[in-house]
């Protein structure tokens, strides 16, 4: 048994533990900053070990948890953002009087991520889901006495739960139509297969579509996701909004451009169609919001739709794509929701599009690092948002979907009516004499993560050819049998 | 050493290490060095660049190559031929006496406009040097931002919908270019066997006709928006009209010139089968867009949008000169770019001035300043003349170019386009007289010429007289540019052999054929 290949997911299940047992030690000043102590160290060395574990793919427990660059990069990921998390919660108040519970269950929900991302077994794979979906529905209700937060846990509970039981039962019926609950086996019995030989396959494939769908916001399966990114506290929402959506593409890409390749003909222009619509719909949907929590979980959606492109392109460029975008997905968004949370704190309804009329002129620095994210978001070049969806657009382009990639441009037409909304309001308006004024000392932590990831925005563009190399091992990683 | 990549990055450098000058009264005057310093420094370097390059060549010269994403075909590539070249001289001439002007009045939060206006130049810059389809794109899109941030924050009180319309109808054509770019290195990789983004890498590939028409159509749109063609010009009058006056001149001078440029390095040399096809709609719609914005600048109610509708009409004219495929036309289409450049920024540094002083914009308002101010007389009546192009001004030269070379080919075109010319004195001479003629008020004296403004009108007309006496200083050193640019073009549309100035490429050469399958890459 190789432990090493599972060390990452060992060492944050420990701590999280710890992080459990800092919390209710009685001395106060430990219950309230060991808890994220031990976050960040167990953080650090996850990611510590994902980064020593680069190289040829490890196996460990019998074949059914990988170790390989795709997992490695996925990790990464997830653990970058958890990190970024924990230093937007400082202050939070809903995890003020209760931080060890809070960080062991970012902590937590992060190891099911990392679990989807090394999974080489279809049990494994959704133990994981339900470990980070467990998680995530107790930290959306983290404020409980906010009527919006405990419904927004609700509603996630509810159709989280719904999404899981489609996933199960489409791993159900591919377990079925091939009698092994292992990825490799299964990638060898579908050799050569089409869907239209095997029935019980198509509606597997369909099953994980819609299980996945619902975890990765895509339409039709998204109504659930403006009303818990607006009810949960900011940084959960930040939480959930880029590491659950890398965790649903690695799961998409592990099973579909992974294990299902020869099946592409098939599964192509499925999910071609559900990326078209989410895009389509998830940017019309944006436009109409006033508040920008609300206006970041539609962004999301269509975001989820541009990242499905790339899932329909699969192979190797595909592949590469959607991991590069979600890295850059990853930076963008948590700068933007890192300025929302600043706001949030100073003025009431500070999520509101209003409350942030000159900021810009008030707080250049915050202002200018939310632009540069919504720009991003927007496609502007030369930032990282564009690489990506250039990446994502060329995939489609080579796999013969033209159409998609058009639809993708029409998107992003659509996406700049409120994406510059945003930078209009912080720029071109002169903030109004009661509420820009109050201004708040940012927490250092939360200001860091929003420069930190302000400047990655650009970073990543600027140096995407070290990034894509990254990417295209993983990228190989995944597609080696 | 790398000249062009330095001319674009200067500019950059100097927006970004703007953030260094103090804020106050003090970075005022700080702020004002630095810019003036940084453009003037751009402006020395294109000189350089304009000697050093072989301007009977015709290819891409001072070729600066460094890899971006190799693995994905994307580089910083940049140069110059004998057409980018002048387009460069224009932005970074222009660009240094915005500057100026700018340092004469500078706006409230003077800092971060020079910044803007910086980074404006630096996109400008850029777009006329890529040699790389990607890197086209990027400058291309990148500009939008400084010029949204320049008319959103210091424009007019409209500005809010200015600002939205003219970025949507940007974005909304040059999304569609991206797709396309992104296509055309894909096709291209099915024909060649190599996957690349380099200009000069697709030119000669054999598109079959219908690639190359929607291919063309993809990047024409975004083209016409730019320019912009009749009818996709709903964002000019905003934007022109809510932008600082000194953005407006800079929008009409110089960004104007990046949808014609376009067409002559990507749209004609690479697509010519489907810039055949859609040679005579596209010259419908100048032509169109000619008369209209004629007869809309005749009844503009105010100056500005006089000069900007009078732009509209000016640059259906280049378009017309580029899509007769003809080397006559097309050198005279480059001159013509140069000249507009340089009137139209003469137009509006007028009209601001007229406005700034008198605090009136109207043509109607105004009347007998010739009498107070015979300076300001003086220069408009040269600038007036030379945007109707009255023989003997620079415009002259450029439209007689286009006119001569259109004839050749299209004769209905030629005369309909004629008319604009007809127009263009309407609507100048109206408003030279109404503004300077008539009755005498007290404003001509107080819109009378200061020292400061003869600092950036002086060198303007200055160059417009130099250009009507020695045109062939630009059009004799476009030539060979322009002929290698048009050819593939003139072939796709059947023109005799011996019209062809430039040899044809062939992509691959007809000796790599047939491309082995390890060449070609395909899944």
């Amino acid at each position: 048994m190789n432990v090493a290949a599972s060390t990452p997911i060992i060492i944050m299940s420990g701590a999280s533990v710890l992080a459990l047992v800092f919390g209710v030690l009685p001395w106060r000043t430990v219950s309230r900053v060991w808890p994220s102590l031990a976050a960040v160290a167990g953080i650090g060395a996850a990611g510590g070990m994902s980064i020593a574990l680069w190289g040829d793919r490890q196996t460990a427990y019998a074949g059914n948890l990988y170790a390989d660059r795709f997992a490695m990069l996925v990790n990464v990921i997830v653990l970058l953002a958890a990190l970024a998390t924990i230093a937007l919660s400082w202050r939070e108040p809903g995890a003020v009087d209760r931080r060890g519970e809070y960080a062991a269950l970012i902590l937590l929900s992060t190891t099911g991520m990392m679990m989807v991302a090394g999974a080489g077994n279809l049990i494994v794979l959704f133990l994981g889901v339900e470990l980070l979906s467990v998680a995530l529905y107790v930290l959306c209700a983290m404020e409980a006495w906010r009527e919006r937060s405990l419904e927004s846990g609700l509603k996630y509970l509810i159709v989280g739960a719904v999404g899981s039981a489609f996933l199960l039962y489409g791993l159900a019926f591919l377990y079925g139509a091939t009698g092994s609950t292992s990825l490799a086996e299964i990638g060898e019995r579908l050799f050569a297969s089409s869907l239209t030989d095997e029935p019980f396959l198509a509606v597997a494939v369909a099953l994980i579509v819609a299980g996945l769908g619902f975890k990765a916001s895509a339409v039709p399966f998204h109504m659930w996701t403006p009303d818990v990114y607006e009810g949960a506290p900011t940084p959960v929402t930040a939480f959930m909004a880029t590491a659950t959506k890398a965790a649903a593409f690695a799961a998409f890409l592990r099973l579909f451009a992974g294990t299902l390749p020869d099946l592409l003909p098939d599964w192509q222009v499925a999910i071609g169609v559900i990326a078209g619509a989410t895009m389509i719909i998830g940017n019309v949907a944006a436009l109409l919001q006033t508040n920008l929590k609300r206006m970041l979980a539609y962004s999301g959606v269509a975001q989820a739709g541009y990242l499905l492109i790339g899932v329909a392109a699969g192979g190797l460029r595909g592949a590469e794509a959607v991991l590069y975008y979600l890295i850059a997905y990853l930076v963008m968004t948590v700068a933007a929701f890192a300025v929302v949370l600043v706001r949030e704190r100073e003025v009431a309804d500070g999520d509101e599009l209003t409350a942030f009329t000159g900021f810009g002129r008030a707080r250049p620095l915050l202002g200018g690092v939310m632009t540069v994210a919504m720009l991003s978001l927007a496609g502007f070049p030369p930032l990282s948002g564009f690489v990506g969806k250039f990446l994502l657009f060329s995939s489609a382009v080579e796999a013969d979907l033209v159409w998609l990639a058009i639809l993708g441009a029409v998107g992003s037409m659509i996406s700049l009516g409120y994406y510059l909304r945003v930078a209009t309001v912080l720029w071109l308006t002169e903030p109004d004499a009661a509420g820009s004024r109050k201004v708040l000392r940012v927490p250092a932590s939360v200001g860091s993560v929003a420069v930190t990831s302000g400047v990655a925005v650009i970073g990543l563009a600027v140096s995407a050819s070290l990034v894509l190399d990254v990417c295209r091992g993983a990228a190989e990683a995944l597609l080696a049998p | 050493m790398p000249w062009i990549t330095a001319i674009v990055l200067l500019p950059l450098a100097g927006a970004l290490s703007m953030l260094a000058v103090p804020e106050g009264a003090r970075g005022r005057t700080q702020a004002r060095a630095h810019a003036l310093v940084v453009s003037a420094a751009a402006l020395v370097l294109t000189c350089i660049a304009v000697g050093l390059i072989d301007r009977d060549l015709g290819t891409l010269q001072l070729v600066d190559h460094h890899g971006w994403a190799e693995s994905l075909g994307l580089s910083w590539d940049v140069g110059v031929d004998g057409v980018s070249v002048w387009l460069l001289l224009l932005t970074t001439g222009l660009f240094f006496l915005a500057f100026v002007a700018a340092a004469i009045r500078l706006p409230e939060r003077g800092r971060g406009f020079l910044a803007l206006l910086l980074l404006a130049e630096a996109g400008l810059a850029g777009l006329f040097v890529a040699g790389d389809l990607v890197l086209f794109y990027v400058f291309w899109e990148a500009m939008l931002v400084p010029f949204y941030l320049l008319i959103g924050v210091w424009g007019g009180s409209d500005r809010g919908r200015a600002t939205l319309t003219f970025v949507i109808y940007t974005m909304v054509g040059s999304l569609l270019m991206l797709v396309a770019i992104i296509a055309a290195a894909f096709i291209a990789q099915d024909h060649t066997g190599q996957l690349t983004f380099n200009i000069q890498e697709l030119r000669g590939v054999a598109f079959t006709e219908g690639e190359s028409t929607l291919l063309f159509a993809g990047f024409a749109l975004a083209f016409a928006i730019k320019l912009p063609l009749w009818p996709f010009h709903a964002w000019l009058p905003l934007a022109y009209g809510q932008a600082p006056i000194l953005v407006t001149g800079l929008l009409a001078a110089v960004m104007s010139k990046a949808g014609v440029y376009g067409l002559i390095r990507i749209g004609l040399p690479i697509f010519p089968d489907g810039a055949d096809n859609f040679a005579v709609p596209l010259a419908i719609l100048a032509i169109v867009g000619i008369v209209y914005g004629s007869l809309v600048a005749w009844r503009s109610p105010t100056m500005r949008m006089l000069v900007a509708y009078s732009s509209l009409a000016h640059l259906g004219f280049i378009v017309l000169g580029l899509i007769a495929f003809d080397t006559v036309a097309a050198q005279g289409a480059v001159l013509q770019m140069i000249n507009h450049g340089l009137v139209v920024a003469a137009a509006f540094a007028i009209v601001g001035i007229i406005s700034a002083r008198t605090g009136r914009e109207g043509v109607d308002d105004l009347s007998g300043m010739a009498a107070g101010a015979p300076r300001l007389a003086g220069v408009f009546l040269i600038v007036a003349m030379a945007a109707l192009a009255v023989p003997g001004s620079n415009a002259f030269v450029g439209e007689f170019f286009i006119l001569a070379g259109v004839f050749e080919h299209h004769i209905w075109m030629a005369v309909l386009a004629s008319i604009g010319i007809v127009y263009a004195a309407v609507y100048m001479l109206r408003l030279y007289q109404t503004s300077m003629n008539g009755p005498v008020t007290g404003d001509g004296r107080r819109a009378e010429l200061r020292g400061s403004d003869m600092l950036t009108l002086l060198p303007l007309t200055g160059l417009m007289l130099l250009l009507a006496l020695w045109p062939a200083s630009i059009a004799g050193s476009t030539r060979s540019s322009v002929e290698r640019a048009i050819a593939p073009a003139q072939v796709a549309a059947g023109r005799p052999a011996a019209e062809v100035a430039a040899p044809v490429e062939v992509n691959p050469p007809e000796d790599h054929l047939p491309l082995t399958s390890q060449q070609g890459g395909t899944p």
